[in-house]
């Protein structure tokens, strides 16, 4: 399998290219369905409620134990996904090829492509200038051309309500999904990770991959520097050999505090470098999902 | 808080670099648009008090570093106690008596002790108050008075400036503070006071001597305060001195030969051992030797040299350089003459060598090497054209020349020409004293025979010369076991003299008392006459080994190259009176830094001085023609050589305990130097930068 870097990935012109480039470095994944729904594999009880299809009722559980019982049954059916892509101004940076967007949205597109390809049913939502874009999640292969032109074509700017997306990916979704967030979240107000990690709660997978630039890691700089904000005009005037220490103390703990939180919420992780090969970052999420479901 | 090098001072400017490159710093820091900036802001804040803090502690130790050095390089010294004692003091006239002697010359650490003896001078100016005047009183042996005290700073330090270096004088510092007092009393503040600065050497104080006193006006005295500012080393370093060169002809040892003396006097507290002391010719070392000098003592050595070229030639003796090396080299100037040209006459020749009467004469005189060089004829004939080229004539045993043949002979000593008249058979002493008359120092009377060859006791009963005169230049180095062949010598033969003329003066005589050898002037020649023959005939001295050299060197005095090789020498500060040959005129004198003033005297004489420096003096006419031939050295006087100081307890005791402060650059009780500490804070300044930037 030939590993993509982030040079030979910006030497593709936009996102489907790259996204498919990714995808084919890919192996094709089983996913396991969480539906119960029409299937023929009985996977457990559920006291009838009312609104519940009578047909499902159990007749010889209500002989039993003479209460209502509806049959559930799991069987296998098609993924839902929400890719989530921050395309606040912050997501314009880069230090190498590829701005953090561009790595968002290629690991999104080839997410995508995966996922059509199985038949799944895939959607986006698109952050951007405080708010959100949504293109609803189908499992048709001409979909993926709408959901691989909307990544194309979006600009970065303003900042990421995760908020809002997690409000919005909650509203869109029924039943079981799959929420995939790419994002540097660095939107650190109080809660916004939380709220995208509640998502697990509704029984959702949620995978959360964390694009983070090798300067923003390392803090390479040492002349003095005016850092300027690329969200809203804050800036400070520094010498970085000063505030490394510092920074990357503060940072780590960022991205520690990221992890922990998603591990505690049962959720997928991972750091992506924006100068890592991206098909080795979907290998790796995938081989984790591979063995939580054993 | 006084400076040594005030000039250091303005690299106290480079304290301001820290801030500077701080502010360019800013300037130039480039701008970043950076998508973390949340967790830099954050770190700012964490970090700002922190930081603040050792950006203050950085700056304010680079600060001190680049402060410290400079005025560490500055090399201050806190004087406080004069400081403080002058506060107390009400105004006082002061007199800042300076000490410009040679000893002022002196090295410490390779700069003379007069450098720091004008800063202490500028210093004593800036401690006055506004309101006291001031008189600089130089003291280096040649001072006018001093003016009254006035309030022109500007004119002193000005002075100052002009203030170079120190003379080359003996400075009688009693003289001077008498000096210096007297213009104090010109002042009508009824404060007096009196700076003095000075290595404070033994040799320029006579403490037997009362100590300066001022008058009150009312025919009392009062003692002036007196602020003692000693500079130099204390104890002084040892020195060494040639204190005097002596230059004599060594024509025994050949032709241009000359014995340099010099007297080596050491000054110091330890003897010397091993020191060098060179012959040096137009700057270059052409002999050397090393003396053993006790402690305080005195010694002589000689350096014999010859000379390759004739004419005027200049050179000193020096030692090596020591803490004054002023006075470690003494120049001389001398004449080193032409070979002597002599014409001998042969009175009595001989067919049979051995029977000839110049069979011992003529190769006495035509030595290899030697000073003479000699012609030889048997008659007079064609005397008066041979007379032009020759500077001696020797009569060997010649009987008495016609009266034509002598008035040349006459003429020629009168000219300077040298004339010496041997005896023998051929000699009568009525013809001779007929013919030659007043030519002769004295007349010939008979001849006396002492004994007979052959006889047996001739050995007991010839003649001996006693009675050698060693003051006469002639005879001057037949001393020891080098006047044995002319006291061993027999005369059995030897004609006797009578009366005396004047001018005339016996070398030596005979243990009769009969002169043997007889020297007079005539005109500006010399005559010689000896008693007995310059063969075998009479003597045997012809023989002994004092024969040669006595024989040359008679020859060159006669000739005149025996009185006139040193050029005349003087001690700085004095003047010299030169002897003009006639037909010249001195225009002007160079010395070794300027021109030296010239006064005419007397007909054909030139005062010339004072001579300030010490050195090679050179004489030119009129045109700006050299006139080597009056060439001259000046030299300096050996009482500034001895450096030991008097004791600064011993002047407070002469001027009066209670008015005298002592202050100054090498009285470390009284000087704290600062520098020191300077340099320790601006070390634990680098340190503590050093820790700071690897936190």
């Amino acid at each position: 399998m030939a590993l993509l870097d982030a040079q030979t990935l910006a030497r593709l012109a936009g996102v489907r290219l790259r996204a498919r480039a990714v995808m084919e470095g890919v192996l094709s994944g089983q996913h396991k369905s969480p539906h119960q729904g029409q299937s023929v594999e009985f996977a457990e009880h559920k006291e009838y409620a009312p609104g519940d299809e009578l047909r499902h009722m159990d007749w010889k559980a209500y002989g039993k134990f003479d209460r209502y019982y509806v049959k559930r049954f799991e069987h296998e059916t098609n993924l839902r996904a929400a890719l989530v892509v921050d395309a606040s101004a912050s997501m314009d940076y880069r230090s190498g090829a590829l701005f953090k967007l561009e790595v968002a949205s290629t690991l999104a597109g080839a997410l995508a492509y995966l996922l059509v390809r199985q038949q799944d049913a895939v959607g986006v939502t698109l952050l951007a200038d405080g708010g959100a874009r949504e293109i609803p999640a189908r499992a048709s292969a001409g979909h993926l051309n709408v959901v691989l032109d909307a990544l194309e074509q979006v600009k970065p700017g303003g900042t990421a309500d995760l908020l809002v997306a997690a409000d919005r990916v909650a509203e869109s979704l029924r039943g079981r999904a799959l929420v995939c967030v790419f994002s540097d979240l660095f939107d650190t107000r109080e809660g916004a990770l939380e709220r995208i990690l509640s998502l697990r709660h509704r029984r959702n997978d949620v995978a959360v991959f964390q694009i983070v630039d090798p300067t923003e890691l390392d803090f390479p700089f040492d002349d003095p520097t005016r850092f300027l904000s690329m969200e809203d005009t804050r800036f400070i005037e520094a010498n970085p050999r000063e505030l490394r220490e510092s920074y990357l103390e503060s940072f780590h703990a960022f991205l520690e505090s990221t992890r922990r939180s998603c591990a505690e919420a049962g959720a997928d992780y991972e750091r992506v470098r924006t100068d890592e090969p991206l098909d080795q970052v979907l290998l790796r999420f995938l081989a984790r999902r591979q063995r939580r479901r054993g | 808080m006084s400076f040594a090098n005030s000039w250091a001072l303005w690299g106290c400017l480079a304290a301001l670099l820290p801030i500077l490159i701080h502010l360019f710093d800013r300037r130039r820091a480039r701008p970043l648009p950076f998508a973390a900036i949340t967790f830099v802001l954050q770190s700012q804040r964490r970090t700002a008090s922190r930081l603040r803090l050792k950006r203050i502690l950085l700056y304010t130790l680079r600060t001190l570093v680049f402060l410290c050095v400079p005025l560490a390089l500055a090399r201050p010294s806190c004087t406080p106690e004069s400081a403080a004692a002058a506060q107390t003091r009400g105004p006082a006239a002061t007199a800042i008596v300076l000490d410009t002697s040679l000893s002022m010359r002196t090295r410490a650490d390779g700069t003379p002790i007069f450098e720091a003896a004008i800063e202490e001078a500028r210093r004593a100016l800036a401690d006055l108050r506004p309101e006291e005047p001031a008189t600089l009183v130089t003291c280096g042996g040649q001072e006018a008075l001093p003016g009254p005290p006035d309030f022109d700073r500007a004119g002193m330090r000005t002075r100052l400036d002009g203030l170079e270096e120190a003379g080359y004088l003996h400075a009688d510092l009693n003289r001077c503070l008498d000096a210096a007092a007297r213009a104090l009393e010109e002042s009508p503040l009824p404060g007096r006071r009196l700076v003095v600065i000075s290595d404070f050497a033994a040799h320029g104080l006579r403490l037997e001597a009362p100590p300066p006193v001022v008058s009150d006006g009312e025919g009392g005295h009062i003692q002036p305060e007196v602020v003692l500012r000693p500079v130099g080393s204390d104890p002084a370093p040892g020195n060494a001195a040639v204190t005097r060169v002596q230059v004599a002809p060594a024509t025994q040892a050949g032709p241009g030969t000359f014995e340099l003396t010099a007297t080596v006097r050491n000054a110091s507290p330890e003897a010397l051992s091993d020191t060098e002391l060179s012959l040096q010719i137009d700057g270059h070392v052409v002999a050397k030797a090393f003396l053993d000098v006790p402690a305080g003592g005195t010694v002589n050595k000689a350096l014999v040299h010859r000379f390759e070229q004739t004419g005027v030639v200049s050179g000193a003796l020096a030692l090596s350089a020591d803490a004054l090396p002023e006075d470690d080299a003494h120049p001389f100037v001398l004449r080193v003459p032409e070979p002597v040209r002599v014409l001998v006459i042969n009175g009595a020749p001989a067919a049979q060598r051995f029977a000839d009467e110049l069979f011992f004469l003529e190769p006495a005189l035509t030595t290899q090497g030697g000073p003479v060089r000699a012609t030889f004829r048997d008659s007079f004939a064609g005397l008066s054209e041979q007379l032009g080229e020759v500077d001696v004539v020797v009569l060997a045993n010649v009987a008495a020349p016609d009266a034509g043949t002598v008035e040349t002979l006459r003429t020629f000593v009168e000219g300077g020409g040298g004339l010496w008249i041997t005896m023998g058979d051929q000699v009568d002493p009525e013809a001779y004293n007929a013919a030659f008359g007043s030519l002769l120092p004295r007349n010939l009377r008979d001849v006396r025979t002492a004994a007979e060859r052959g006889d047996q006791d001739a050995e007991a009963r010839a003649g001996r010369l006693t009675q050698l005169d060693r003051e006469h230049p002639l005879l001057r180095p037949f001393v020891g076991r080098a006047a044995e062949g002319l006291e061993t010598a027999r005369f059995y033969r030897y004609m006797l003299f009578e009366g005396g003329v004047e001018g005339s003066r016996v070398l030596a005589a005979f243990q009769d008392g009969a002169p043997a050898l007889v020297v007079g002037r005539r005109g500006e020649g010399r005559v010689a006459l000896y008693a007995s023959t310059v063969d075998r005939d009479w003597a045997d001295l012809a023989l002994s080994t004092a024969f040669l050299p006595l024989v040359q060197r008679l020859s060159a005095y006669l000739g005149g190259d025996l009185d006139t090789r040193e050029a005349p020498s003087v001690q700085v500060g004095e003047r010299l009176t030169l002897a003009v040959p006639e037909g010249q005129r001195v225009g002007t004198v160079e010395g070794p830094m300027a021109d030296v003033p010239v006064r005419a005297t007397e007909e054909a004489r030139v005062e010339v001085g004072p001579l300030t420096v010490p050195g090679l003096y050179g004489v030119k006419d009129g045109d700006g023609q050299a006139l080597p031939a009056l060439s001259f050295s000046a030299f300096l006087g050996s009482e500034e050589s001895d450096l030991r100081r008097v004791p600064l307890e011993d002047l407070q005791r002469w001027f009066g305990e209670e008015k005298v402060t002592t202050s100054g650059l090498d009285t470390p009780a009284r000087e704290v130097p600062v520098w020191t500490w300077l340099l320790v804070i601006a070390a634990l300044a680098l340190f503590g930068e050093g820790l700071l930037l690897r936190r």
